[in-house]
């Protein structure tokens, strides 16, 4: 019987819906990174969101058979429903600046017809720096070589970014 | 339109043609950083070879069934 690939319909649906009403969030964490090219591996997709409580993240879940879910005494915020199970609502992230001016700083990614907000590796290894736990002390050499590996890229072709 | 020749797929040769250009991208990093770590920049360039979601897919799918034989 075939498996169904994580991160596959439902999922793209659910953050379009998101991008189509015009919700601000971006990607977070080891997915971000992953998005980027970075040799990590990831269970989860972290979502920052500017704003929970903004009307139109509501809305945008709706279409698509999600919901918001409040924090609760024994479950933090996080989004039910259809499409939903992979993302994890990130609301403290460590050596970042506020939300809006991270968002200024992210890198965009085709998805579809619309562009989805990414995290770009610098920051993503700041916050790792900052929260210095166990499992991001290993991935932090990793995220310098996929930074260098980048950089070095970019000079090559020209690109600054 | 000609598809850009990233992947190892392909004939034989291609696959070795691949793989060379490869070493040479990551001899060429590491001529720049040589405290990088050779295996991080060759899987780093291989996965910039892929779409950003195909590789978030990848991720996602070694990272799930670790934690599932973790269980």
């Amino acid at each position: 019987m075939a498996v169904a690939l994580p991160f596959a319909e439902s999922e793209i649906r659910l953050l379009q819906s998101l991008l189509k009403f015009k919700v601000r969030f971006m990607v977070v964490g080891l997915s971000a990174a992953t998005l980027q090219g970075a040799p990590v591996v990831t269970q989860d997709v972290g979502l920052w969101f500017e704003d929970l409580g903004d009307p139109r993240l509501v809305e945008a879940l709706g279409t698509v058979g999600a919901a918001y879910a409040p924090p609760s005494p024994v479950n933090p915020p996080m989004l039910a429903g259809a499409g939903s199970e992979l993302f994890d609502i990130v609301f403290k992230l460590d050596g970042l600046d506020s939300f809006a001016e991270e968002f200024k700083g992210c890198v965009s990614i085709p998805l579809g017809r619309q562009r989805l907000k990414v995290l770009p590796l610098e920051r993503i290894l700041a916050s790792k720096l900052a929260a210095n736990r166990p499992k991001d002390k290993l991935t932090i050499p990793i995220l310098r070589d996929v930074i260098a590996t980048a950089e070095s890229l970019a000079r090559k072709t020209g690109d600054s970014k | 339109m000609k598809s850009p020749q990233t992947t190892n797929q392909g004939s034989p040769p291609q696959a070795q043609a691949w793989a060379r250009r490869l070493g040479l991208k990551v001899a060429d990093v590491l001529s720049e950083y040589p405290d990088a770590d050779p295996d991080n920049v060759r899987h780093t360039l291989i996965l910039l070879e892929m779409p950003p979601l195909e590789r978030l897919q990848r991720s996602l799918i070694r990272g799930r069934s670790a934690a599932l034989r973790r269980k």
